[in-house]
């Protein structure tokens, strides 16, 4: 054991570290994903015996060879890897394992989250981390018969989601409305829950919360940030809706979720459909059933109204197209920054 | 000691100790997880309490996973993770004691 090297691999810059790490994840009955930025490597001698990769906040591809299990190796590379994404500025880390690997990481300080079952299991690596976010969340509780929900990108805030947020406001006793919170689209996190508060002025029922790591995040439901690549794939959109089922809805006593039809976006379509399913139908080890009500799509001039045509209209400098599918609020906010900002992306 | 920053001291191997250590405004909340928490729980809480204590660290949320580290360790572990959290890079070796 006195052998043993830990060091950092960058994947993508070192071609001959990479061909060794895809062999060792092969090995191991795992694929090689792309978009891993660092793998933490352990070297007997010569010899590649385990990584771990760290996707932003996410760990991946963790393999050690079947020889080496058991040992502490195992748990001085997830030390590593935690120093790592700690030195990148990420403090909870998740993880995603098949439940039969679970066991290995409870032992490393990880906590179980969700599980769809037979498949997937999220966990975390702090004891206190959705309990604490629960326990804010419990501060806006309001009683009532139906309480619904609302999660919106909102990329930009427009007409459509005006549309839905009250419709779904009228049919429920008290609306929470949540704001994604990672920072991945056109329009920044900070702009889009700007226009939201100012964009929901009036609807006397509902609360406007600052999204988290915990829904729809990069965290819960990545591939819904690769949509735009037109990456869709396999989603584990069961994961995101199941932790909302489980643990967001139960705080804030939501029995309602509301969304609206999605005309455009194969990732969102597949999110609206999986809603049903995940969020309704009995699952083992889940919290009581969320009613999911699907809500037309406001139209203008017989199309539905959706934030990437806006975004469209944009990039082509078209602003009068946008004008009727915005209220004031973003329209000005679009003319005074996006403008030019779209004009400098080129 | 105002802690600044989140800071983590420690490994996950055995006889050693995890920590992760996170400033907030609300009291001092401390987490620990240990191999052998039902015999020696209450020595290890009361070793990093006082740790804590002597550094005049009120607030701030404190996550230990024990892998079996003995008394002093844990009191290295803590002091480390509170000096790195608070960004103090000289230490005062009077006030480690």
């Amino acid at each position: 054991m006195e052998d043993l090297d830990f060091y950092t691999v960058e994947p993508d810059h070192e071609d001959a570290e990479r061909r060794e790490i895809k062999k060792l994840l092969g090995a191991c009955d795992l694929l090689y994903e792309q978009g891993i930025e660092t793998f933490v490597v352990c070297r007997d001698r010569d010899r590649l015996v385990a990584c771990a990769g760290l996707q932003q906040n996410v760990i991946k591809g963790v393999a050690i060879l079947p020889e080496y299990r058991g040992t502490a190796l195992s748990l001085t590379l997830v030390s590593e890897i935690t120093y790592l994404a700690h030195s990148h500025g990420y403090a909870t880390l998740f993880v995603y394992t098949e439940p039969k690997n679970a066991e290995f990481f409870r032992g490393c300080g990880f906590y179980d989250l969700v599980e769809m079952p037979d498949t997937v299991v999220l966990m975390e690596n702090t004891p206190i981390g959705i309990k604490s976010y629960c326990k804010q969340l419990q501060k806006h509780r309001v009683e009532g018969e139906k309480i619904g929900c609302v999660v919106a990108n909102a990329n930009p805030f427009t007409y459509g989601h005006r549309y839905l947020v009250e419709q779904a406001a009228k049919a429920c006793d008290w609306l929470h409305l949540f704001m994604v919170r990672e920072d991945v689209s056109l329009f920044s996190y900070q702009d889009r829950y700007y226009l939201a508060e100012e964009n929901i002025l009036g609807i006397p029922n509902l609360t406007l919360h600052p999204g988290s790591q915990y829904m729809v995040s990069r965290a819960t439901f990545s591939c819904y940030f690769l949509k735009d690549q037109g990456i869709v794939g396999k989603c584990h959109t069961a994961v995101d809706l199941l932790m909302f089922r489980n643990h967001i809805a139960p705080a804030l006593g939501i029995t309602h979720r509301f969304v609206g039809t999605e005309p455009f976006c194969p990732t969102t379509n597949k999110y609206n459909s999986d809603m049903m399913v995940w969020l309704q139908d009995e699952v083992r080890g889940s919290g009581p059933a969320i009613k999911v009500v699907e809500i037309p799509r406001t139209e203008f001039n017989g199309t539905a109204i959706s934030a990437s045509e806006v975004r469209r209209h944009l990039y082509e400098g078209d602003l009068d197209s946008i004008r009727n599918l915005v209220p004031p609020a973003t329209f000005e906010l679009l003319k005074t920054k996006y403008v030019a900002l779209v004009a400098q992306q080129g | 000691m105002l802690l600044k920053q989140e800071a983590l001291a420690g490994t996950l191997e055995s006889s050693d100790l995890f920590i992760r250590i996170t400033p907030s405004d609300d009291p001092l909340e401390i987490v620990i997880e240990s191999e052998v928490l039902h015999q020696f729980g209450k020595q290890i809480r009361a070793t990093v309490e006082e740790v804590l204590d002597h550094l005049g660290v009120t607030t701030g949320t404190l996550i230990i996973q024990d892998k079996g580290a003995l008394d002093c360790t844990i009191r290295a572990r803590v002091q480390a993770a509170v000096m790195r959290a608070a960004g103090e890079t000289t230490l005062d070796w009077e006030a480690l004691k």
